[in-house]
């Protein structure tokens, strides 16, 4: 039982009796953390959440923005961490599965799936079981349902060899006016529609809300759910169809905690309550008990509220698509949820009481190593061979092409994918629901060297991330979602990562002018039996908006004789940088400074010049700092550049390393025709962008000086060759 | 003007792409048809787009090779009506044994997503009418099950072939692609030419190598093969 003893006591207090086992259940699911945000609402309340366009914000199974004239995009994160450590290949798959449902319950089409995966080294045997398995079962289950994952990130790092984090989001597109959003009443039918309810991912939200022990023998396999890819297919093919003909009234998945989360949080939303008859319900096994049902976390389960007037032509298209359903109940205007078993009451609860258990206000402390290891200013750089450092920038496994991961996925089904993996800092998919020519843009950033360093910062940083890649390709940012992946919140240390996180992300998001429309949290990522702690992370997904598609920016160097330009100024932050981490071994120092207002400027300018069509190539610089983007730049154009870094903006910098390798916030490379210099250039004064000319396309060798001096002059060929095969020599073919 | 029926399975997720182009670009009216409700006559070609029909489950394809539509299918071929099989459609048609080899897991063992070239070989047909014989075109894979097998390259060899050219992605014998019928009235292949066709979809290096077949069909309903 997850319940403590404190929460049993409030249960006795607000019932005024014994709770019966089935509403034991009841309340272990809801008022698991994973449901009930008991420990993280009072902070999210923080984040800014509404903004121009926001249809629907938080606290919905997902969120809803306008984008051009009538239509919605919808968005949602979701992390699915517990169940991949144990299970991941059907941990993976059933991530997918249930985001894309989120995005169902609006009626919305869902066109795109982003994954954000952190896992152990690739060199370590388990890691790699637990890195095929998770890929294999997001590629298995997005494949079948036909949602294409066309963007995402992976960061590799020892704390989760054992215990990987699975970030996935799904984006939507749905006419404003068909958004199924009405309110249900009295005397509307409850339908469950999809799968049979059966013993798997029983109690799947508490199992995700207590910290796993993954060296000991205790079994966690009954909470893990398996997916249906062809049931969830025919969910999705049913459910557009439904919302077209808005004959639906209010949808809800059933996720974590199954049954009755789903049917407190209707009820409670809409202050309703319900009548319900549990023997009803289409079930797997027949000897399945009441009190399972109710926690049951089966998949490609969906509950529908219809009116009594559209149950038919509701039946119709069920029965077209062979999908099973059966009413189990109705609602009423009692406030109560009254479950009944074969004519028994088993359960009755006032709804409020159920889905709204009480705040907890956790204790908060800073860890000791934050100070020690982010204030260390003890970094003595070593002579490198500057060359060879860029190369084993490329070759690291968080720089290195991810191809590996993503010609697993069919990116392309749905024919939207304009801008692909691997070709443009974030992927462009064109609204072909909407109208020929518009299109939108999704990336997901997170960076855990930089939380686990600095938390506020951290989390700052990939907002910022995120933004600047929606702004590389030519998109105008509307809004993100984030997933705050932390560590146990009843150990005060862990507890700062996560409020720190959402401190840093409520700030940056309100300087960039990003709503932050909706977000998980996922707490008890831990391992009982390890001493290295599993490092906290926010991951970020954004959308932007494109007008034009056929602006949209990739970042390969497009011709010779081109210039290539640095936008922003560099300032001396190795500090937590991949540089470090890869060439010297180094995990410390000051996670580079977030600058939204420079970020607000810069992206502007590096706007203005994509829509004027005077940038080429558009790149943001990222981890590996100016020369691994620079390098991106060539590989994918397959051309050369010759950079004299004197040109390079700079402030405080002392060592040709820094401007290599910082990795200073709010900087792009751009790629500039010799005919439009000089507006680009008059221009940046206008935006009071630092700009830099910093080297000519041209050859085929990427060839760095400082004057006189040649710090790096490698081949494209070889960079090539290094940054493709990388990550599949460490993989395995 | 002439109407294509565009097969949706249970499991089928490329049907609204394949009724995009056709409509984009053959200009032909076109309609995604629940598998339950298609009957052959009043259409002037069909096609069995990709996916994953009855979610893969035995074999590829193997389930509903054996449906009813399929069956119908194959009944109206004898009228002379076009059949194209895309990928999973492609997988259909040769466990109906409507085109002749089999379709085996990848060699290595994983799905495969990817833009590659291929050459068309004996082209004819109302599919390939415009195409030229050793025709080089760009266009993407995406597949599990795509090994193309066939025991002797004398079965295929005087058929329409779609081969890969200059690398071969997935093991497939004689790095065949795609094949059809000797009349080339049916066609089958595992690269996707819905997704090839458009140049926002197409990179920036590649050719929109999957246009011809939709311009072919088009000019074949209208003006004949």
């Amino acid at each position: 039982m997850a319940l403590s003893s404190e929460e049993l006591d409030e249960i006795r207090t607000a019932l005024g009796r014994e709770p019966t086992n089935a509403e034991l259940f009841m309340f272990e699911a809801q008022w698991s953390e994973h449901c009930s945000y008991k420990s993280s609402k009072h902070y999210l309340r923080l984040l800014p959440s509404s903004g121009e366009g926001v249809l629907i914000g938080p606290g919905r199974d997902a969120a809803a923005v306008k984008v051009f004239r009538d239509y919605a995009v919808i968005l949602k994160i979701e992390s699915h961490n517990h169940p991949s450590a144990v299970d991941p290949y059907n941990g993976a798959s059933t991530g997918v599965g249930g985001v894309v449902r989120d995005v169902l319950t609006l009626g919305a089409r869902p066109i795109a799936l982003l994954d954000l995966l952190f896992f152990g080294s690739p060199e370590d045997g388990h890691a790699r079981w637990l890195i095929g398995g998770v890929v294999r079962g997001i590629s298995d289950y997005g494949n079948r349902i036909g949602v294409p994952v066309v963007a995402g990130m992976t960061w590799f790092d020892r704390s989760y060899g054992k215990y990987p984090l699975v970030n996935v989001a799904c984006i939507g597109v749905i006419a404003a006016s068909k958004i199924v959003n009405d309110k249900p009443k009295e005397n509307d039918y409850v339908v469950i529609v999809g799968n049979t309810t059966g013993r798997d991912g029983l109690l799947g939200s508490s199992f995700a809300s207590k910290s796993l022990d993954l060296q000991g023998d205790v079994d966690y396999l009954p909470a893990i759910q398996v997916g249906n890819p062809l049931v969830e297919k025919l969910i999705i093919d049913f459910l557009v169809e439904a919302a077209d003909l808005g004959i639906v009234k209010h949808v809800k998945d059933l996720g974590g905690g199954g049954l009755a989360t789903a049917l407190a949080e209707l009820t409670s939303n809409y202050g309703l309550g319900a009548y319900i008859k549990l023997e009803q319900l289409h079930v797997r096994e027949p000897d399945l008990r009441p009190e399972e049902i109710l926690v049951s976390e089966s998949q490609e389960r969906m509950l529908l509220v219809v009116s009594s007037d559209n149950f038919q032509k509701l039946k119709v298209l069920l029965d077209k698509y062979g999908l099973q359903y059966s009413v189990i109940g109705h609602l009423d205007g009692s406030g109560i949820i009254k479950i009944y078993y074969r004519d028994d009451l088993i359960a009755s609860l006032p709804a409020d009481t159920l889905a709204k258990p009480r705040i907890k206000f956790r204790e908060v402390e800073v860890p000791a190593h934050h100070i020690r290891l982010h204030n260390d200013d003890s970094i003595r750089l070593p002579e490198v061979g500057l060359g060879d450092a860029l190369l084993k920038l490329l070759s690291s496994p968080n720089i290195a092409s991810k191809e590996w991961i993503y010609s697993q996925y069919d990116y392309e089904v749905g024919i939207r994918t304009v801008v692909k993996p691997g070709l443009g800092d974030a992927a462009v998919l064109r609204l072909i629901d909407v109208d020929d020519g518009l299109g939108i843009a999704v990336k997901g950033d997170g960076n855990p060297r930089y939380v686990f360093l600095n938390p506020f910062r951290g989390a700052a940083n990939s907002v910022a991330e995120c933004y600047r890649n929606l702004i590389s390709v030519g998109s105008k940012p509307i809004a993100i979602v984030d997933e705050l992946n932390a560590g146990n919140p009843e150990k005060p240390t862990h507890y700062w990562y996560f409020t720190e996180m959402v401190k840093g992300i409520s700030w940056c998001a309100q300087e960039l002018k990003l709503p932050v429309v909706g977000g998980k949290v996922s707490f008890y990522n831990e391992d009982l039996s390890s001493d290295i702690m599993v490092k906290p992370v926010a991951t970020i997904v954004g959308v932007g908006v494109i007008d034009d598609i056929k602006k949209s920016m990739t970042f390969d160097l497009k011709d010779y004789g081109n210039y290539l330009l640095v936008v922003g100024t560099t300032y001396p932050e190795l500090g937590g940088s991949e540089f470090l981490h890869t060439c010297l071994g180094l995990e410390l120092g000051e996670v580079p400074l977030p600058r939204p207002s420079t970020e607000v400027s810069n992206g502007g300018y590096v706007s203005k010049l994509v829509g004027l069509g005077y940038a080429k190539a558009v790149h943001d610089i990222d981890i590996g700092g100016l020369a691994v983007a620079v390098a991106e730049m060539c590989i994918n154009g397959m051309k050369g550049v010759r950079i004299d870094l004197k040109r390079v903006p700079s402030r405080g910098c002392s060592r040709v390393e820094e401007l290599l390798f910082s990795e200073t916030q709010a900087r792009y490379l751009i790629e500039v025709g010799r005919d439009r210099i000089d507006d680009v250039l008059e221009l940046a004064s206008l935006y009071r962008a630092d700009v830099g000319v910093i080297g000519e396309v041209g050859g085929s060798d990427l060839i760095f000086t400082w004057g006189e001096f040649e710090a790096v002059n490698v081949s494209v060929n070889e960079l090539r060759r290094t940054y493709t095969n990388s990550l599949e020599l460490l993989l395995g073919r | 003007m002439p109407k294509v029926a565009v097969i949706k399975f249970p499991g089928t997720n490329a049907d609204l792409d394949v009724v995009w182009v056709l409509r984009k670009v053959s200009r032909l009216e076109a309609y995604s048809i629940w598998h339950s409700e298609f009957r052959a006559d009043g259409w002037d070609a069909v096609v069995i787009p990709g996916g994953f029909s009855y979610g893969d489950w035995l074999r590829a394809g193997a389930i509903a090779a054996k449906s009813e539509v399929v069956k119908e299918l194959v009944n109206a071929l004898d009228n002379g009506i076009p059949l194209l099989g895309i990928c999973n459609g492609f997988q259909i048609l040769t466990e109906a044994e409507v085109l002749p080899g089999v379709l085996l897991p990848n060699e290595s063992c994983r799905f495969i997503c990817r833009w590659v070239r291929v050459r068309f070989v004996n082209p004819r047909g109302p599919w390939l009418k415009l195409v030229s014989n050793d025709f080089v075109a760009d266009m993407p894979i995406a597949h599990g099950e795509g090994r193309y097998y066939v025991g002797f390259y004398e079965e295929v060899s005087k058929l329409p072939l779609i081969t890969y050219y200059g690398y071969n992605p997935n093991g497939s014998s004689y790095d065949i692609a795609g094949v059809g019928t000797s009349d080339g009235l049916v066609l089958g292949l595992m690269p996707h030419p819905e997704r090839a066709s458009e140049p926002e979809l197409t990179p920036r290096t590649l050719s929109q190598g999957g246009r011809v077949v939709w311009l072919s069909i088009s000019n074949a309903l209208r003006e004949g093969w």
